[in-house]
């Protein structure tokens, strides 16, 4: 008889890893809190690097997770979660019961509510935006301001929610800094005319052909980039907004008036995976994310003897390597079923 | 711009106010500038809201205007307001109750350090002990005057004789709230509303039936800077943070500012008759200026009381523009009148109520 | 030599005040005085936490710090909880128990300030005292100051002082056992020995630069300490 796995949440992570698990024979239980799977990619428009349609991603995992052997719950969280011997007894919000073999957790992330960084202005100020909104403007092809035209000068601010004692997140959330980069060339790429500023501390590019990407923004498409944390955003009575930031490379504080201001929000561990954390006994680390065993060859690993996690749940990744967690998470479930075998 | 989104905030930041048996301490500077504020708040707590508020007097100042320009040392200043603990423990009251901003962010401050770094705490109750024999324990509530004034603006309202409107159009007066720097810059949470959209005066004014401005440079220092005033060489440091507000609040006309720290209010009226002696600038409508006025003078003058008992005549920038859209009675022939024999009757009457 | 970083620990506030700076900028993008002065709170924390021992003692001897008006503004926005303003006051109080206050003209007006601010705490128990500080002093007071001074015991009665009475009220003659007490907490503190430090390093300067400087006010050094101005110290 198949082994049963529950995998918690249908985003990237989750989809991959039940994909992966039926490939290797096991029936899955694929559940999802919200009506839809797909999570975040589905409000994504265009991916780092390379700026590929993330719809070609979704569909790849759609097609994965298309098996038979895979029983997708959307609509559904978990409300009760016990060991029972050497498996698994969940209670859905359905009321439905699941024995698991094993658990995959991969409750992904939440971005950063950005009106908690009250200084700027975010649910105040008109045309303060996040990362987020400015993708669904990039997915709906129309780049606006409240009043219904373009902008003409866009800043971005880096670090919105992370490296920030004030809002209680000490961490980078590492995948910022490529998206500013990535959206700024979109905005110059849209709107010719603009003019926009990418306000960081520091430019993260750590993944493969983000550095390039950078410089092309530069070269190519003529972003300005100024070394400085914005300080604070206000509005003035035409409506535009006015940042305050200094240029620390050249040591001189500025006030920029600009049309639009983009916050690069951070990750956060989802409010799913923080229930979830409650309900079960899991582990979360100092920056509140799921606490993996060991960071080197145990990032799958949790406190919990056959409870595993996939992707963003443990801390920020991008969708390559979102994936590949996934598929190192299916390999630890794999040796844990076997052990019974003898 | 959206209110809902500051609604939020203000709902997060709220603060343990107490409620009565309050120990009053003076302010340096609205002793000598705002004289009318200190007494008007008095008559205010025990006259109309029935509070019993006991003033020591041999409470001393906290030393902020000295600390924060630097002349004296902190643990200095940590031992003065060790003592002045220990005064307000010496009649059994437990809620402090500062008039001026710059204490109460020191008094937060200190408190904070103490708690941080208790051998701080310990050392400075040796000192005290030493130098004067006293013994002190921590204020059960910190809350400042305008906090407390904020905690009962609606009784207040209940007991107002004027509102915050301009008779003549039916319109909520505009007005500017300026917080002082030391309210909660340091620690948002100790002050009502945060330290970005503070809500300790826009409170007021909303119950009270005006409407506040937001504009860019709302969160802009006065300008005192302690130093910065004093020494006659720094002025033009202190003038230029105040014109730099004045400039960006006048696109939005407004009818007044309230502030809640002592200084402020002085320089955002002195600076507006500076800038005209110097540039022949005026702000306000048809350069009438901008009033500027203590929350206290606010709170009075919507109580009803008359302008010069609450000492507005020793405003430069001359307040009869707001009292005229009030609709506020009040004689101009007495309004340098000093001790003349009717006055001092109607002085006596305010005073003792 | 001394280890000013040591020394600067000492001051409770800079351990509170400095955790490590990442040269952000959001406190020099919100700092009143960034604006006006030639002045970046950024650098100067940056400078501190190398701990360097020369551009230390440089800051100490350096007009910088004495350009910040303390509002805190740089305390609110810092995302590893510094706070400038604090180090600030740290390199201040160190600059002047250590007499290197006199080497620059922002930094010797300590002493117009010990002399006024500093007096009236110890003579009267109030940071302000301003019966006869009118607007020769004072010109951006206005007219309405010359009235009050014309008129001080008056107005103030009209207002409802208690001015120089006993008991409690605005501006009250507090007793003298109150005022010793002070007088001691200043004594078994530093406070004195802050205020002899200005007046004799003062003195020092003073005799170096040829100017008369007697008690009180009304003297030549402290009449150019109140009002020099060498023009290098705003933003152009």
């Amino acid at each position: 008889m198949s082994k049963h796995v529950v995998v918690i949440g249908a985003g990237v992570a989750g989809m991959e890893a039940a994909g992966r698990l039926a490939k290797s024979g096991y029936d899955v239980t694929l559940l999802e809190k919200e009506s839809t799977a797909g999570g975040h990619i589905n409000d994504w428009y265009k991916l780092f690097p390379d700026r590929r349609n993330s719809s070609e991603v979704k569909e790849y995992l759609e097609d994965l997770a298309s098996s038979e052997k895979i029983k997708i719950l959307t609509g559904t969280t978990i409300e009760k979660f016990n060991m029972k011997g050497s498996s698994y007894l969940l209670m859905t919000s359905s009321g439905e019961n699941l024995h698991a073999d094993a658990v995959i957790v991969a409750t992904g992330f939440d971005l950063f509510k950005s009106s908690r960084k009250e200084e700027y202005g975010y649910g105040i100020y008109d045309n303060v935006i996040t990362s987020a909104d400015l993708e669904a403007m990039f997915r709906k092809g129309r780049i606006i301001i409240k009043n219904g035209s373009a902008p003409k000068t866009i800043g971005i601010v880096h670090c919105v929610g992370s490296r920030d004692e004030k809002v209680g997140n000490l961490y980078c959330s590492k995948l910022c800094c490529v998206t500013a980069v990535k959206q700024a060339i979109e905005i110059r790429e849209q709107l010719p005319e603009s003019n926009v500023f990418c306000f960081y501390m520091d430019m993260r590019m750590g993944g493969a052909h983000y550095e390039e990407l950078y410089r092309e923004a530069q070269e190519k498409w003529g972003v300005n980039f100024i070394r400085g944390k914005v300080s604070e955003a206000s509005e003035n009575i035409d409506g535009k907004l006015i940042v305050k930031v200094e240029d620390t490379l050249a040591g001189r504080p500025l006030k920029i008036e600009i049309d639009m201001l983009v916050l690069m929000a951070g990750m956060e561990i989802s409010e799913g995976g923080r229930r979830l954390a409650e309900i079960t006994g899991l582990n979360t680390g100092e920056n509140r994310f799921f606490a993996s065993t060991d960071h080197h060859f145990g990032s799958n690993i949790s406190n919990l003897e056959g409870v595993f996690y996939a992707g963003t749940c443990t801390a920020p990744m991008n969708v390559t390597e979102t994936i590949s967690h996934a598929r190192a998470a299916v390999m630890e479930v794999q040796d844990y079923l076997k052990k019974d075998i003898v | 711009m959206n209110i809902e989104g500051k609604k939020v905030i203000w709902k997060d930041y709220q603060k343990e106010i107490a409620d009565d048996k309050f120990y009053y301490v003076r302010s340096c500077v609205r002793q000598n500038f705002f004289p009318g504020s200190e007494t008007a708040f008095l008559k205010i707590m025990r006259d109309v809201l029935g509070k019993d508020v006991y003033e020591h007097p041999c409470h001393t100042t906290c030393t902020g205007i000295g600390y924060h320009s630097d002349i004296v040392p902190v643990e200095t200043t940590m031992t003065v307001v060790a003592r002045q603990f220990a005064l307000m423990n010496e009649v059994g009251y437990e809620n402090l109750l500062p008039s001026c901003i710059t204490s109460f962010g020191l008094y937060t401050e200190i408190l904070d350090t103490w708690h941080h770094f208790p051998a701080v705490e310990e050392k400075i109750r040796i000192q005290l002990k030493k130098a004067t024999g006293r013994e002190f324990t921590i204020p059960k509530n910190l809350a400042h005057a305008s906090d407390v004034i904020y905690k009962f603006r609606k009784d207040i309202a209940l007991k107002a004789k004027y509102k915050l409107i301009n008779k003549n159009t039916g319109e909520p007066l505009k007005v500017v709230d300026h917080i002082g720097c030391h309210y909660s810059k340091m620690f948002p949470s100790k002050g009502v509303g945060g330290a970005e959209y503070p809500y300790v005066l826009t409170g007021m004014i909303e119950e009270w039936g005006g409407k506040i401005i937001d504009y860019p440079e709302r969160r802009h220092c006065c300008g005192f800077g302690f130093r910065q005033y004093l020494v006659q060489a720094n002025r033009g440091f202190s003038i230029a943070c105040s014109k730099e507000k004045f400039e960006s609040m006048q696109p939005y006309k407004p009818d007044m500012i309230i502030t809640n720290c002592p200084g402020c209010p002085m320089f955002l009226d002195r600076w507006q008759y500076v800038i005209n002696e110097m540039e022949g600038k005026r702000y306000g409508k048809n350069g009438e200026g901008i009033p500027v006025f203590t929350f206290e003078e606010v709170a009075g003058l919507v109580l009803g009381y008359d302008p010069w008992d609450l000492g507005l005549q020793m405003h430069q920038t001359d307040c009869e523009p707001v009292l005229e859209k009030m609709g506020i009675e009040y004689s101009h022939e007495d309004k340098f009148q000093l001790t003349a024999d009717n006055k001092s009757e109607l002085l006596r009457s305010f005073i003792n109520g | 030599m001394e280890n000013y970083y040591d020394l600067l620990m000492q001051d409770i506030r800079f351990e509170e005040g400095l955790n490590a700076c990442m040269n952000c900028g959001v406190c020099t993008a919100i700092c009143p005085a960034a604006e006006f002065y030639n002045y970046d709170p950024r650098k100067i924390v940056d400078i501190v936490q190398t701990k360097n021992n020369d551009q230390i003692l440089d800051l100490l001897k350096s007009e910088e710090i004495w350009y910040c008006g303390e509002c805190m503004s740089c305390k609110t926005r810092c995302p590893r909880g510094n706070a400038p303003g604090l180090i600030i006051m740290a390199l201040r109080s160190l600059s002047q128990d250590l007499g290197y206050f006199v080497e620059s003209e922002k930094g010797r007006q300590q002493l117009a300030i010990k002399r006024t601010v500093g007096e009236w705490i110890l003579k009267y128990g109030y940071c302000l005292y301003l019966e006869g500080v009118g607007t020769s002093l004072h010109p951006e007071q206005g007219p309405v100051w010359d009235w009050v001074q014309d008129n001080w015991k008056q107005v103030f009665k009209r207002l409802g002082a208690n001015y120089q009475g006993d008991g409690p009220g605005i501006l009250r003659r507090i007793p003298q056992e109150a005022m010793d007490e002070i007088r001691e907490i200043f004594e078994v503190t530093g406070g004195m020995s802050r205020f002899q430090k200005i007046e004799e390093f003062s003195k020092k300067k003073a005799e170096e630069l040829n100017m008369k400087l007697d008690d009180g006010i009304d003297n030549e050094y402290f009449r150019h300490i109140y009002k020099a101005d060498n023009k290098t110290h705003t933003r152009s």
